[in-house]
């Protein structure tokens, strides 16, 4: 085999020699049978002639006698060159098809890397198809002590673990740090099956109440903080001010949901009964992670898990919560919400490369079209069919594979870009790479197009037999691929149309989102984290500290205002809570179906100037209010309109807590304010009560900053440590950052939407200005014949832009329908506007009629221009 | 019998044949071909080349460029021992295979 390669490249090698000898050779024979010829008397030109007719032509006889000679690398690089030759000649055609490959496999490769990372991967845990997530009731966590019944009692599973996200004050240097923290079982890292790259991971023996406490950490934690060295392994770190002994790292990458950096034991927190995790009644609840038993199907499990959750509900009464269980496979919990995105964006790619594909199609058929007369000249003069097949393959192939190593290339470009556009929330975003296997099908996919569109139209034409070769004969075998072209055309007007449709409904949502108002002002508002927990930060302390950080704050030259809350607008509610009135019975709220509830908020006086929420009655906070004055409250609109529709809610009392166990004192309502978007600009604006910070003192504060143009979070971080080095600031953020973050997931459907619809109505004009270019050209005869015969220019024009309006009308009537079906994946995204929007679908189907009469014109007018005297000329 | 068509595989048996009786070139071969079958057969000179190349790539003939008169190159073609070898078996062979002809077609006279 070697032994033939070398033979081979020395062919190669040896080949011009070889051609220049068999093309002397020829001359002399030639010569000789002259010479031949005028001894008998033939004059010189007669002679020549019928030395060559001899011959059966110079060429050819050459072409054959070096085919003896030819080696298969010798062929394959004739074919190869040849083939380059062909392309490069039409580079038009060639720069259009590699285009179009370059788009759909770079695109498809990359977008559906991301949804394959993100959504097919299974987990990067050993046997991960049998964790499954369970939690209770409407996906809320359980609470501690029915976890431990679900522990007792379940048989399904080898394993059942409970965690927590939280974050953690961590000194391990001088300034104390947060970090993203998760409280763990001491079973946990066993049921995910995960093994530590240094030291050990946790055991029972840890939860044992008498036990040290100890600590894992992640391999980034451990290579920053704690220098990466094995001896870290011992050493002892503080958190929450608390010594801890750093017992083991976890492989690098290696993450359960949110990334964290600590994990500690959950056990010693419930037996200190932190957050009150003791009780059924707190609001601190565990997310669960079970390894089933094999042979144990989810099903099973679930049903076995209900069982005990109904049992769990009668023993402990139907106000314990955990009444109802859920049980989902990890890696469908994993995906989360991300899921409805990624099925819409790797659903407009794959319509992106079936529209590139058609268009490469119909640049095949067009191109295949033209070069008939090719083959059949080819196939008359005595070009095997085979070699004619061979050939067009090694054209196609050199294209595709062109066009799958650039797409590569792009696609490796595309998925950096998106990757670092990517909302961070996004799950597993860190183990995304372009998949080979991915590229692979894409790859395939376009060569499948190729060898259909591309190679079998030839094979047709190239069966006819060499005698077919007349004009008229060529035409016709062209009518059926025009067929098809029209139909590839509709195609591309109808995914053309969906694509756009489907940006037109998040365009639509965007300015919808955007035009909302959230009852407040949030520009310019920076905010950062500060948290003052241990016993050295009495209530009392709390209450002068916030005093001193806003005006601290106040005294910066580019602040404007400033004020501190408990919860971040837009972020949701920290603290949700039932209140209660006077004289009214716990009997009374049971009968209407709920208590009253709201959204608590601490704030400092100033929060409402600086968010700028409208007083709509009564007064804000002010410095009147302090730890000793009336317990007072300020409610929103919507608590107003709710409990006291006909009153005035100003002087009325309210009470946290239920009416059987209140939670502070009565406190004076003295102010109605806006509503505001506090969950985020796509929620319901919700009813919220405001306290006064410095009458209800809360550990973790936000300080909110309105600021005069940008400002560096970190003057304002340093505003806070000038106050106390000790104090950890974190979370620095804006919260027109938050807002966007919020509304990331729309914005990557948007813009992909957006962007693929644009290029497939591109692709679609480009398609049907082809098919309609195509036609033009092959009936010039009969234009000119029209013309001559008498029809106006305008005439002419109305015969092609009737193909176009026929198309259009079809294509875009398809698309609409499909639109319509497909929209329902959009339906999680959408907002403000329904899915089948009829602005948005009328106006897409405006535009895409109107494009599509303007692809059919320029061709279309090119075609009345035709001089009537070529009917005469072609014939 | 006019201008018969070559038998396929019997064109290389002629070449093998005529270069038995001493190296020649392209030309040289055609034109004893016609001389030997008395115009009787023509063997199209354009099929004639590549006949040549392919008994050379089989080892059964070798050839060597020369320079002829005129200031022009000429290939010149020898027969080798496994082309004598070709030769003397496949001219067996169509011994045979004539006879045979002869005497059916003789018979059916």
């Amino acid at each position: 085999m070697i032994a033939r390669l070398l033979a081979s490249l020395r062919g190669l090698l040896r080949r011009r020699r070889i051609e220049d000898e068999i093309a002397d050779e020829l001359r002399d024979h030639l010569e000789r049978e002259i010479e031949a010829h005028r001894l008998r008397g033939v004059p010189l030109e007669e002679a020549r002639r019928l030395a060559l007719r001899d011959l059966g032509g110079l060429t050819q006889t050459f072409e054959s006698t070096r085919a003896v000679r030819a080696t298969w690398v010798d062929t394959l690089w004739r074919d190869i060159s040849y083939a380059a030759r062909v392309l490069r000649r039409s580079p038009r055609f060639t720069v259009t098809a590699l285009t179009l490959l370059v788009l759909g496999i770079g695109s498809t490769s990359a977008i559906f890397s991301i949804a394959h990372a993100v959504l097919v991967r299974p987990l990067p845990y050993p046997d991960a198809r049998r964790l499954v997530f369970l939690s209770g009731f409407e996906g809320v966590g359980v609470v501690w002590p029915n976890f431990e019944e679900w522990r007792q009692r379940a048989r399904s599973f080898e394993g059942l673990a409970g965690t927590l996200a939280d974050a953690v004050i961590v000194t391990s240097g001088p300034i104390p740090r947060r970090f993203e923290s998760r409280g763990v079982t001491s079973n946990f890292f066993q049921v995910l099956g995960v093994r530590p790259v240094q030291g050990r991971l946790f055991d029972d023996a840890d939860a044992r109440p008498d036990a040290v406490q100890t600590v894992v950490v992640s391999h980034s934690f451990w290579m920053r903080e704690l220098g990466g060295a094995p001896a870290a392994i011992g050493q002892t770190i503080a958190i929450s001010r608390k010594p801890f002994i750093v017992i083991g790292v976890l492989p690098p990458g290696f993450r359960y949901m949110t990334p964290a950096d600590v994990y500690r034991l959950l056990e010693p927190q419930v037996a200190a009964n932190y957050r009150g995790m003791q009780s059924r009644n707190t609001r601190t609840t565990l997310f669960v992670i079970g390894r089933l038993k094999t042979g144990v199907s989810a099903t099973a499990a679930r049903a076995e898990m209900q069982t005990i959750a109904d049992a769990v509900a009668t023993e402990y009464g139907v106000t314990a919560k955990g009444t109802d269980v859920q049980l989902v496979a990890l890696a469908d919990r994993v995906v989360g919400d991300m899921a409805p995105t990624l099925t819409v964006v790797a659903g407009a790619v794959l319509l992106l490369l079936l529209i590139a594909c058609v268009n490469l199609a119909g640049l095949l058929l067009n191109k295949s079209a033209s070069r008939t007369h090719e083959f059949r000249i080819r196939a008359a003069i005595g070009g095997s069919r085979r070699a004619l097949i061979r050939q067009l393959l090694i054209e196609q192939a050199l294209l595709v594979v062109t066009g799958g190593v650039l797409g590569a290339l792009a696609g490796a470009a595309i998925l950096t870009a998106l990757v670092s556009v990517a909302p961070r929330e996004m799950p597993r975003l860190d183990e995304i790479r372009l998949n080979v296997a991915v590229l692979s099908w894409t790859t395939l996919f376009s060569c499948a197009c190729a060898f259909l569109f591309g190679i079998l139209p030839a094979i047709r034409a190239s069966g006819v037999s060499g005698h077919g070769l007349v004009v008229r004969s060529v035409r016709g075998a062209t009518r059926s691929s025009t067929a098809m072209r029209r139909a590839l055309m509709l195609a591309e007007i109808a995914v053309a149309t969906v694509l756009l449709s489907g940006a037109g409904l998040m365009v639509h949502t965007m300015v919808r989102l955007a035009r909302v108002d959230p009852g407040f002002n949030p520009h310019n508002l920076q905010t950062v984290m500060f948290s003052l927990s241990g016993a050295e930060w009495p209530d009392a302390r709390k209450q002068v500290f916030y005093d001193a950080v806003v005006e601290r704050l106040r005294v910066l030259p580019e602040v404007e205002n400033a004020a501190l809350t408990y919860s971040l607008p837009m972020l949701g509610s920290n603290w949700w809570q039932v209140f209660n009135m006077p004289g009214i019975t716990a009997e009374h709220w049971v009968s209407v179906g709920e208590f009253p509830n709201a959204g608590m908020v601490p704030v400092t006086a100033g929060y409402f100037d600086t968010l700028r929420i409208p007083l709509l009655k009564g007064r804000y906070f002010d410095r009147t209010d302090t730890p000793a004055s009336l317990p007072v409250a300020i409610v929103n609109g919507s608590v107003a309109r709710k409990y006291w529709p006909n009153d005035d809610a100003i002087g009325k009392q309210i009470r946290q807590g239920l009416p059987s166990e209140p939670f502070g004192p009565w406190r004076t309502i003295i102010g109605v304010v806006g509503d505001i978007k506090q969950e985020g600009v796509d929620q319901k604006m919700p009813p919220q009560v405001y306290l006064p910070a410095v009458q209800v003192p809360r550990t973790t504060m936000f300080a909110i900053a309105r600021t005069r143009g940008t400002v560096s979070p970190s003057s304002i971080e340093a505003a806070i440590h000038d106050l106390d080095r000790t104090i950890p600031v974190f979370n620095d953020r804006t919260v027109d950052q938050v807002m966007r973050e919020s509304s990331s997931r729309r914005r990557i459907a948007m813009v992909v939407l957006s962007v693929f619809g644009v290029v497939a109505v591109l692709l679609a004009a480009i398609g049907v200005y082809g098919v309609i270019a195509q036609g033009v050209a092959e009936r010039r005869q009969e234009i000119s014949v029209r013309m001559a015969l008498g029809a106006t220019g305008a005439q002419i024009l109305r015969l092609f832009l009737r193909h176009g309006l026929i198309a259009a009308a079809v294509g875009v009537a398809v698309g609409i329908v499909a639109a319509m079906a497909a929209a329902r994946s959009l339906a999680s995204l959408v907002f403000g506007v329904t899915v089948t929007d009829p602005a948005t679908l009328g106006s897409v189907a405006a535009l895409l009629t109107v494009v599509t009469l303007l692809a059919c014109y320029v061709p279309a007018r090119a075609a009345t221009r035709v001089d009537p005297l070529e009917a005469l000329r072609l014939e | 019998m006019n201008k018969t068509q070559l038998l396929q595989g019997t064109l290389d048996l002629l070449i093998l044949r005529i270069l038995e009786l001493g190296p020649n070139h392209g030309w040289g071969i055609s034109s004893r071909l016609q001389q030997m079958s008395k115009e009787g057969l023509k063997t199209s000179q354009g099929s004639l080349y590549p006949a040549l190349h392919r008994l050379e790539m089989r080892g059964e003939v070798k050839s060597e460029m020369t320079a002829s008169e005129n200031n022009r190159r000429a290939r010149v073609y020898t027969i080798t021992r496994a082309g004598r070898k070709r030769l003397t078996q496949e001219t067996e062979t169509w011994e045979a295979f004539a006879l045979s002809m002869r005497r059916v077609l003789g018979e059916g006279r």
